[in-house]
């Protein structure tokens, strides 16, 4: 049974572009303006793909691979420039929960209204205003304008709304990371429970880890193509793969001349075997191999970790170092706990002025139980009451 | 196509159970003028009818929830400009009323036209004014500029309370011709409609007709018999006149609230062709553009 299909669906932008050499003549302005050329951007190209009734197809891509427009094609939002998009059943977009929300009216006339903006009866919100009100915790604040909301407030009332919808087909963003931990995992919850419940779900994510654990299977989307499709761990290998190949891809030899340079970068778990993946809270050893041309240089060496959206996550570096003979060497980092969060990065390493622009990738799994930015390598043990006073002494000394 | 929801226990936790035994199959595609579409557009503008109501309430409570002066507002507006007119028109000038008090008469027409006015000026913005919601949730797009015509409408309904009393004052008394509103305002809400859903998609893509709006507004009440009466307009231009749909609404209106006066028939039948053809027209064009409405936007 099928409960969704895109039948070669493409969705063509066309992007406006104006002259940028400035002028001062108004008229010569207005004349530019009218003239403005437009360039074709096909945000989807051709794609295919079923999803079966109780199914939760992940879709995973870079930013600007086309994930989002395919949640926009399929809520409607948007219509294809050619090719069919089939839905059986009624859909609910979980996506920007809250977005219709108005600040001057009551938490309880904002669940009427964001509920029947997104497709509900009033008769059905009537029946579940009280599933929904417990959902997000707001009783006591159910008459008071929603300006008055805190943000988490606002947003847990929003996915309540939401994840309450009568449909048949879910679609999930990323509105999981909402709320505080314990929202969180209450939203999750709630999103196994609906699958149980045997409804299909499309859910797209940067979350690789999520995909992992909530689909049965995965798409993977690159330039607006659909470029793999299979097991969402198949799919994520490959996506990585993929990653690491654009970064050949885009990667630039350093045209400065540099007295040493990196000759390779291996990753390694406690055992000293060579990975690309490991968990938060597993030990990691990363094997910088350099080589040194000219003497003395006085360097460190370097690994960075950035994210696919090139934010820089972390970062391991030696003391400057004086390399004072031509050689060979391998330096060797050791994070007792991985603390990374979740996904994939990209790794820069450089020594004096050689520098390897996202040489490699590297991908963090799913393993100790953290919520927020990143794992805190931690230890935990209950004191005793005599050590307390010891403690307590301690501090009150220093 | 549509199988059985039997499967499918509508939803977990205590939930309602499905009211529709069946699955409405529901296909998306490059948009293109089709009967079968236009059918289906209606349909689904049925599905969202809660939302239509929901929003439309919403629109007259948000509108006046902040002000201090609340419903009242929906009188203050026709009622100043009633009398800043009645100051112009029957002090500086002299402007025939056709034997009604000229504050009343200037009143009576005022009340539709600030209805068609706040509608068409607010409404044509509500595509724009709502980006937020229209890129990033489905819904008939229409229903948004169609609640602000039903805003117009309650507005009209609270200011008429007022043209009753001024009618009392005045010692005017309505004669049974006064059912002719109904059909009037009728052909004026469907001409609004019309107008405010064609305005609405095109401002998206051209926002030039939000910034022409106050301008336009103010011509078309000069050329509608408001300020002034329908036979105050020379005979050799009424034919070309009377294709304004507004004629029709404003001057019957106040004809046969508050002279009792039979309507100009040729007029108000002028409006509601217009307005019949109108509609349809601008619906298919509206649902042509909302396509890539949340593209643009």
């Amino acid at each position: 049974m099928i409960d969704l299909r895109f039948d070669r669906v493409s969705k063509r932008y066309r992007i406006r572009h104006e002259d940028s050499a400035p002028t001062r003549n108004p008229l010569k302005r207005v004349l530019k303006r009218l003239r403005a050329h437009t360039e074709d951007f096909w945000a989807v190209r051709d794609v295919s793909f079923e999803v079966r009734r109780g199914e939760a197809l992940g879709i995973i891509g870079h930013n600007g691979a086309g994930k989002s427009t395919i949640l926009k094609l399929l809520s409607n939002i948007t219509t294809p420039t050619s090719g069919e998009i089939m839905i059986n059943g009624r859909l609910a977009a979980l996506i920007e929960v809250g977005s219709g929300f108005h600040p001057e009216l009551t938490g309880r006339e904002n669940i009427f209204l964001s509920g029947s903006i997104l497709g509900m009866k009033r008769h059905e919100i009537e029946a579940k205003l009280d599933q929904i009100v417990d959902f997000a915790g707001v009783n006591e604040f159910l008459d008071t304008p929603v300006k008055r909301y805190s943000s988490g407030m606002y947003l847990r009332l929003g996915f309540a709304i939401a994840a309450h919808l009568d449909a048949d087909v879910l679609l999930l963003d990323e509105v999981l990371a909402v709320g505080d931990a314990n929202f969180q995992s209450k939203c999750l919850q709630r999103v196994r429970e609906l699958r149980e419940s045997g409804k299909t779900i499309v859910f797209i994510s940067h979350d690789l880890g999520a995909v992992e654990r909530l689909c049965d299977r995965a798409l993977l989307m690159e330039r607006g193509r659909l470029i793999a499709e299979g097991s969402p761990d198949e799919v994520i290998r490959e996506y990585q793969r993929k990653t690491a190949d654009l970064a050949a891809l885009t990667g630039r030899k350093s045209d400065v001349t540099s007295g040493a340079e990196i000759v390779s970068i291996s990753f390694h778990n406690e055992k000293g075997d060579s990975v690309s993946s490991l968990q938060t809270g597993d030990a990691l050893i990363v094997k910088v191999r350099y080589r040194v041309h000219r003497e003395p240089v006085e360097s460190s060496v370097e690994v960075f970790f950035y994210t696919p959206e090139g934010e820089l996550a972390s970062q391991l570096f030696t003391s400057k170092n004086v390399f004072a003979e031509r050689s060979e060497g391998c330096v060797e980092f050791y994070c007792p706990e991985l603390g990374l969060s979740p996904g994939i990065y990209l790794i820069d390493t450089t020594i004096d002025k050689d520098w390897k622009f996202r040489c490699a990738s590297f991908r963090v799994d799913p393993g100790k139980r953290f919520r927020g930015r990143f794992y805190m390598p931690h230890t935990w043990r209950f004191v005793e009451e005599m050590e307390e006073a010891t403690n307590e002494r301690i501090f009150a000394r220093s | 196509m549509a199988s059985s929801n039997a499967l499918n226990p509508g939803g977990i936790g205590g939930s309602v159970a499905s009211g529709e035994g069946k699955r409405r199959v529901k296909i998306i595609r490059a948009p293109s003028l089709s009967l079968r579409e236009l059918w289906q557009s209606v349909r689904a503008l049925v599905e969202y009818r809660d939302l239509f109501y929901t929003l439309s309430a919403h629109r007259i409570k948000v509108r006046y929830k902040q002000s201090r002066l609340g419903f009242a507002w929906a009188i203050v507006q026709p009622f100043a400009l009633m009398l800043i007119y009645t100051l112009i028109f029957s002090i500086v000038t002299r402007m025939p009323s056709e034997g009604t008090p000229y504050a009343v008469f200037a009143y009576a027409a005022l009340l539709p036209w600030t209805s068609f006015s706040n509608a068409l000026t607010s409404g044509t913005n509500s595509l724009v004014s709502h980006s937020h919601l229209v890129t990033k949730v489905y819904f008939p797009r229409e229903i948004l500029p169609a609640t602000y015509v039903v805003a117009s409408l309650f507005d009209l309904a609270v200011g008429s309370s007022v043209l009753a009393l001024m009618m009392l004052y005045y010692k005017i008394v309505p004669t049974v011709l006064i059912l002719w509103a109904v059909p009037i305002i009728t052909v004026m809400t469907v001409f609004t409609l019309g107008v405010t859903l064609i305005l609405s998609a095109l401002q998206v893509y051209f926002r030039d007709i939000g910034m022409a709006m106050p301008l336009l507004m103010q011509l078309w009440l000069f050329a509608s018999p408001v300020v002034y009466p329908l036979s105050a307009v020379p005979a050799w231009l009424y034919p070309v006149y009377v294709l304004n749909p507004m004629v029709g609404v404003t001057e019957n209106f106040r004809r046969v609230i508050l002279q009792g006066m039979a309507p100009d028939l040729r007029a108000l039948a002028v409006a509601a062709i217009v307005s019949a053809v109108l509609l349809p027209a601008s619906y298919i064009l509206f649902k042509r553009l909302e396509a890539t409405l949340a593209d643009v936007v």
